[in-house]
């Protein structure tokens, strides 16, 4: 602590003694700062989008004046909103607007999507309404992947989408969705969507990959959309039977401890997801539910 | 007139050049331009096409228009409308001496070739499309001229961004972003034979060099057809008696059209591009409506035009006796668009404009070269290690001007079979190798998934055990659009490849018992 951080400090501490007021404002942060996932339900995507952030200590907590913003949703295939293969179009707007109103500079909003990048921006709604917010939507350019260090136990080094590395904030929005090898789709494997190169050869070591990609890329904060799963036939379905609405949003800042919740939205637990099990042993996060403070809200 | 013709020839180069471009996905279900409107307008096309087809697509009706308006104003289209035409002006204008190589009478060729396709197209061969001047530039755009350009643009680049020097890149990113937002392909295209198709282009642009507008005098079928057509159009061209016979409008006469002949002139070679007009010192050349007929007879040579029709019949069976016409006998790879009629029918309409290569999503359509025979010489068709046919995607179907590939609605595209996936078990990682892959699984689009999976337990060279998911093919739900062949990690030889067997659109070339 340098001598400027200790005057502030000490300045800020006065301020609290003498006004009993805002000691209780920053006794509540200090509260919710221990809040380690928040469940909101509820019928509206942007308004249980909100409570939740807004649960987690507000907005301005994770996101600053002048920030550059990446928002990373799922939209990695030629599907609509209601077949539930891409984040829910008015859960990534929600958090663009939030982060617009906590003076974001810039917002980046981009996925490396499996089907025609076109088709997916379109067809997901992510594109119409997030530019309407003014995010920047941009096809991902294949000059920006650069290799990174990783030194993981299966991936040694990856080109990586250098946007993502170089942002103030990231922050993660995927949709909970069925895998066939994963067996869920949920936050830690939605950072495939910013892997370069020939990264459909990472199947053959997925879950020790997945943990890997946690060493370094940290989001900010994740938001996963559950508002509809996607319970068969993913990770792309098709299928409006195999979409169950869940009117949820689960946000956390552990990854681990997102998809750890995420897996019970299955009848699943975390630690039946290999990667799961392989980032709470690698330290990324805590898979253990029963040692997370979880706070459950309706809006 | 010259400006007025030239501004008329530019407008229409750049409409022309615009709905190029736009022929292209901006992620939407409907392109919403009228990329194909050129060709619609093409009397040629709808003529071969009746002939062999007996039916065209509705659209080609407008081309009546054409021949209205070449029935009223002659060549008008060749002179003021025609893209091919005006390119070949414009590369015509680096020649400067005017010096006729070609000998006068070579004018006749096109109509040989105009007698050669309009005869096999009576028997039911469709060749209009390799030399119609609509169909060869958009060929020749699509598949090599627009990736050429987008190449060399984005090398330059590409080149500038390596340099690293911060403010060259900000201003060189800049032009680029509008590049890309403007003129520029949404990503590089690359399609077979772009050099051999390439050369032809180029090769028929040359010769303006040779003679200008080589092309348009001797060669171009539509020039052919039109000019027949012009022999009774009612705008006629006529010389006064002022005329001392400087034989200054021959030295300008874009179609060699023998101007400076009072009257033994050849209407049918006229263009009207009232260079003539224009230059002569005594302005004795006129246009007008109602004037009388003072042209030549328009002498092909009986003998000459009787060959090149039987030419045109003998190529029908010469090309027709390969194994393709085999009852029984398809050819595996030949997987052609969702949508393309069935094999026979689909060649009878198929001008090759490649229309539809231009706007696939992912590329994957690709000239054919020998595959559907020489009659089927540069149709489509898709290579799915190239590019894979995007589930949810209409786009062929909606740009094929004559509906050799049907326009569907996406409910039915999402039905229809292509052909089907089958696994090579020597390759695919957890049957040969013991190693978890999943990838065709994944991306396999149909809502039920085609591809599912047997667990299976395998050793590895130490003795370990691995239970893996090998994938099987359900060939009921398959449609064979080919992304799994795009994305199976093994490359090179995929592991698991599609063949057209079991496309919808023909009866014979089925698997399953139904």
């Amino acid at each position: 602590m340098d001598r400027r951080e200790f005057l502030k400090r000490a300045a800020l501490t006065g301020i609290g003694i003498s006004l009993p007021g805002l000691g209780t404002v920053i006794h509540q942060l200090e509260a919710s700062e221990k809040i380690d996932l928040v469940v909101a339900r509820g019928d509206s995507p942007s308004k249980i989008t909100n409570a939740a952030v807004e649960a987690m200590g507000g907005i301005r907590r994770f996101i600053s004046r002048g920030d550059v913003v990446v928002i990373k949703p799922n939209m990695g295939w030629d599907r609509l909103p209601e077949q539930a293969a891409n984040t829910n179009p008015e859960v990534v707007a929600t958090m663009v607007r939030l982060c617009f109103e906590a003076g974001a500079k810039k917002i980046k909003v981009f996925d490396r999507p499996v089907n025609d990048p076109r088709r997916c921006y379109v067809q997901s709604g992510i594109a119409n309404a997030v530019k309407a917010l003014g995010a920047e939507l941009e096809y991902m350019d294949e000059r920006k992947f650069r290799d990174m260090s990783i030194k993981g136990e299966a991936l040694k080094s990856w080109p990586l989408y250098t946007e993502v590395l170089e942002a103030d904030k990231v922050i993660n929005i995927p949709i909970a969705k069925h895998h066939s090898l994963a067996k869920l789709t949920l936050a830690m494997k939605n950072w495939m969507g910013v892997m370069g190169g020939s990264r459909r050869q990472i199947h053959q070591k997925l879950d020790e990959s997945l943990a890997d990609l946690g060493l370094v890329i940290k989001p900010t904060l994740t938001v996963l959309d559950a508002v509809r799963i996607l319970t068969a036939n993913g990770p792309q379905g098709g299928d409006l039977k195999d979409v169950k609405k869940t009117d949820t949003v689960i946000v956390g800042i552990d990854q681990v401890a997102v998809d750890s919740f995420g897996a019970t939205l299955f009848g699943m637990k975390g630690s039946d997801l290999g990667y799961v099990r392989a980032g709470d042993k690698m330290g990324l996060g805590t898979m253990d539910l029963s040692k997370l403070k979880i706070k459950r809200i309706t809006a | 007139m010259q400006n007025l013709r030239r501004i008329s020839q530019g407008i229409f180069l750049v409409i022309f050049l615009f709905l190029f471009v736009q022929t292209e996905s901006k992620g939407n279900d409907i392109l919403g331009y009228p990329a194909k409107i050129f060709l619609d307008f093409d009397p040629l096309i709808l003529t071969t096409t009746v002939l062999s087809a007996h039916t065209a697509a509705k659209a080609f009706y407008l081309s009546l228009i054409m021949i209205v308006a070449t029935l009223l104003l002659g060549r008008v289209f060749c002179g003021w409308i025609c893209p091919l035409g005006t390119l070949n002006n414009m590369v015509g204008s680096l020649k400067k001496k005017r010096l006729d190589r070609a000998p006068k009478d070579w004018y006749r060729v096109k109509y040989y070739i105009l007698a050669f396709i309009l005869a096999s197209s009576v028997f039911s061969l469709q060749l209009v499309g390799i030399m119609d001047p609509l169909s060869l530039l958009i060929r020749s755009l699509s598949v090599s001229v627009y990736p050429l350009f987008n190449y060399g643009v984005r090398a330059f680049f590409d080149t500038v961004y390596n340099l690293n020097s911060k403010g060259v890149v900000d201003i060189s990113e800049f032009i680029y972003s509008l590049l890309k937002k403007s003129v520029l392909s949404f990503q590089q295209p690359f399609y077979n034979q772009a050099a051999f198709i390439g050369a032809l282009f180029f090769l028929v642009l040359g010769l303006n060099l040779v003679e200008k507008r080589f092309w348009c005098k001797y060669l171009c079928p539509l020039g052919a057809f039109l000019g027949i057509l012009s022999r009774f159009s009612l705008l006629k061209r006529s010389v006064s008696e002022g005329c001392t016979s400087c034989g200054a409008c021959a030295t300008v006469c874009q179609g060699n059209a023998s101007p400076d002949k009072r009257d033994d002139w050849r209407d049918t070679e006229c263009l009207y591009c009232w260079n003539c007009d224009d230059i002569c010192p005594q302005n004795a050349v006129s246009f007008g409506f109602a004037q009388k007929k003072s042209a030549a007879a328009m002498d092909l040579g009986r003998r000459r035009v009787v060959t090149s029709m039987l030419s045109g019949v003998i190529a029908v069976p010469l090309m027709r006796s390969i194994p393709l016409s085999k009852s029984g006998f398809s050819q595996p790879k030949l997987i052609r668009p969702p949508g393309s009629l069935e094999e026979r029918e689909f060649l009878k309409r198929c001008v090759k404009c490649g229309e539809c290569m231009k706007v696939c999503i992912t590329n994957g359509l690709q000239p054919t070269l020998l595959e559907a025979g020489l009659e089927g010489i540069w149709s489509p068709v898709l290579i799915p290690r190239i590019g894979y046919c995007e589930f949810r995607c209409t786009l062929c179907g909606q740009v094929c001007p004559t509906g050799a590939i049907k326009r569907l609605e996406l409910k039915d595209k999402m039905k229809v079979k292509i052909g089907l996936a089958m696994i090579d078990k020597g390759r695919c990682l957890p049957y040969a190798h013991a190693t978890p892959c999943i990838v065709c699984e994944e991306v396999c689009p149909t809502p039920k998934k085609a591809i599912w999976f047997e667990e299976a337990k395998a050793k590895d060279r130490e003795g370990k055990e691995h239970v893996l998911k090998q994938p099987r093919v359900d060939l009921e739900l398959c449609i064979g659009c080919g992304i799994c062949e795009t994305k199976c990690p093994v490359l090179g030889q995929p592991a698991i490849y599609v063949t057209s067997v079991g496309e919808s659109r023909s009866k014979e070339n089925q698997l399953l018992l139904s």
